[in-house]
């Protein structure tokens, strides 16, 4: 009995229960102070930055402050950490060559983070896919398209490829292709145009509309008119206007020509015999 | 012009309803029918797009049906209604935007009053804590950006009228509120005046006993070359207004007397 409470008392005041030990304590200190300080750093500059990198913010401090105080931990039950680091530099390559496509994704997130194309509840076009973004995380964006569908984008191909945010200005242009018949007076045409964009309430006064002559058509004289709306409005007015000047044109008998195709059924043969019963 | 409810002058005030009984205000190109159930307010409005000032005249009368044209209605149910419906006249919830007939130059030193005519709501409330049911515009105003750029400004309202020189070209209208803007170049240069911005939010509404309703006057100095103006909205109904009442209180309460904007916030 004597001789095993002489080992234990041996073994507990040995060095290595006491690098042990130290290591635990350590890393609880660590715990601690990572959970203190990230959300001291979140609380103190989170109002200033929006929620993506003050989440980053939190996260980043948190892991970097456990990570210095595992390695002292390390230190503490004699690891070498030059042959630990070596090691795991190796492993880390060893990683990324496994892992390309998620690391590629996870830095081009970063990248997404502080450039700040978009934020959460933004409405962005990709490619052909149009919807809100619901959440903006280290491998990919997720969007949901106005059909309701859930989308999620990697955020490699968001680097790489063209990103339209819609909703980043307050208002919008929409630009309206018109095309009168050729005997139409465009002086005309285009007072009945600039009379319904004033008649419509939802479509400002300041920016002008724009009258821009597109040029002799095929079959009609093309015409772009231009006009601003609030962004939320943008449908609304895209809608009313249309169907405004359809009733406007109709009401001053101007004509809205469609192509005309004439058959010809070759020199030799008399014309097509038509009859009405 | 006559009213059999409560205050034969004004078409705005507290009105007692009877159940079922269904009242009729006609101002400018606006009518709104409000019908009282026991549970429940009932309101249907309807506006004339074109309207000639001539025609701004109001009454307050007492109907027997709704006509079945009118579209937009809106029912307000309660688990039991108070019987009382407060009607008020309200400025636009956004600056309302107005130009001279022609642009012109403000010479260093002068000073001119502008007329502006802005726009008119009403707003319906029910009960003594007056809750509120709905804000209807007499007209629809059309938008407008205010800003130097697409991307920075404000979004406003286009008054659809010029602002005057001269008070006696502003016809009276019960369908919209007259705030005097005076304007002071105390700078070096000319002031070229385009385009003014009232900031319609601010400001409370008085009436005169003929029912005109009146802003305070708001005072513009340009005090150097610049961009900066400062703007004052004065405390006291306008002088063309003297014993004017108070209506209205404002929309958003300003935190200091003096606001001081951008040059080209306020003309452009």
């Amino acid at each position: 009995m004597n001789e095993l409470w002489g080992n234990v008392l041996e073994f507990v005041t040995s060095d290595k229960v006491w690098s042990v030990s130290r290591a635990i304590i350590l890393i609880i200190i660590g715990l601690i102070t990572a959970k203190l300080v990230s959300s001291t750093a979140k609380r103190l500059i989170g109002k200033k930055i929006d929620v993506h990198r003050a989440m980053l913010l939190k996260r980043g401090s948190y892991y970097l402050i456990l990570f210095l105080f595992l390695i002292s931990a390390l230190h503490e039950l004699g690891f070498n950490l030059n042959v630990l680091l070596g090691a795991a530099g190796i492993f880390t390559v060893a990683i990324g060559f496994a892992s390309q496509t998620s690391a590629s994704n996870l830095i081009s997130g970063l990248f997404l983070v502080f450039e700040r194309p978009f934020t959460v509840g933004d409405v962005i076009r990709v490619g052909t896919t149009t919807g809100e973004v619901l959440s903006i995380d280290p491998l990919s964006v997720k969007l949901r398209t106005f059909d309701n569908l859930f989308v999620r984008i990697p955020n490699e191909s968001l680097i790489k490829s063209e990103v339209t945010t819609l909703t980043r200005f307050p208002i919008r242009r929409i630009d309206i292709m018109v095309g009168v018949a050729y005997k139409e007076d465009l002086k005309k045409v285009r007072t009945i145009l600039e009379s319904v964009a004033t008649k419509n309430p939802l479509c400002l006064e300041e920016p002008k509309s724009q009258y821009i002559f597109q040029g002799f058509g095929e079959s009609s004289l093309d015409i772009q008119f231009s006009v601003w709306t609030k962004r939320e409005n943008y449908l609304e007015l895209k809608n009313s206007i249309h169907e405004q000047i359809k009733n406007a044109f109709d009401e001053h008998k101007i004509e809205i020509p469609f192509p005309h195709r004439t058959l010809y059924a070759g020199s030799i043969t008399e014309a097509f015999p038509i009859k009405q019963t | 012009m006559n009213s059999v409810y409560p205050n034969p002058s004004t078409w705005w005030g507290s009105f007692t309803f009877n159940d079922r009984q269904i009242l009729r205000w006609k101002i400018g190109p606006l009518t709104i029918f409000v019908r009282y159930l026991s549970k429940e307010w009932q309101i249907t409005y309807e506006r004339l797009e074109e309207f000639g000032d001539s025609e701004s005249t109001w009454c307050v009368d007492q109907v027997d049906s709704i006509p079945e044209e009118f579209g937009n209605t809106s029912r307000y149910i309660f688990g039991k209604a108070s019987n009382v419906l407060t009607v008020t006249p309200i400025l636009a919830d956004r600056p309302v935007i107005s130009r001279p007939r022609s642009p012109f130059n403000l010479a260093l030193g002068e000073e001119t009053t502008l007329y502006v005519s802005t726009p008119l709501w009403v707003e319906l409330a029910v009960g003594d804590s007056k809750i509120k049911l709905d804000e209807i515009a007499m007209q629809r105003p059309s938008d407008t950006w205010f800003g130097p750029s697409t991307r920075e400004g404000e979004l406003c309202y286009a008054s659809s009228t010029y602002c005057r020189l001269g008070l006696e070209e502003l016809p009276q209208r019960y369908h919209r509120a007259i705030t005097p803007v005076l304007i002071r170049n105390q700078a070096n240069s000319a002031l070229s005046v385009e385009r003014l911005n009232v900031p319609a939010p601010h400001l409370p509404l008085y009436t005169t006993p003929s029912g005109q309703l009146w802003t305070p006057k708001i005072v513009l100095t340009r005090e150097e070359d610049g961009e900066m103006a400062a703007l004052r909205i004065e405390k006291n109904p306008p002088e063309e207004a003297r014993d004017g009442m108070e209506v209205r209180k404002p929309r958003k309460v300003s935190s200091e007397g003096v606001l001081i904007r951008a040059f080209n916030a306020m003309f452009n």
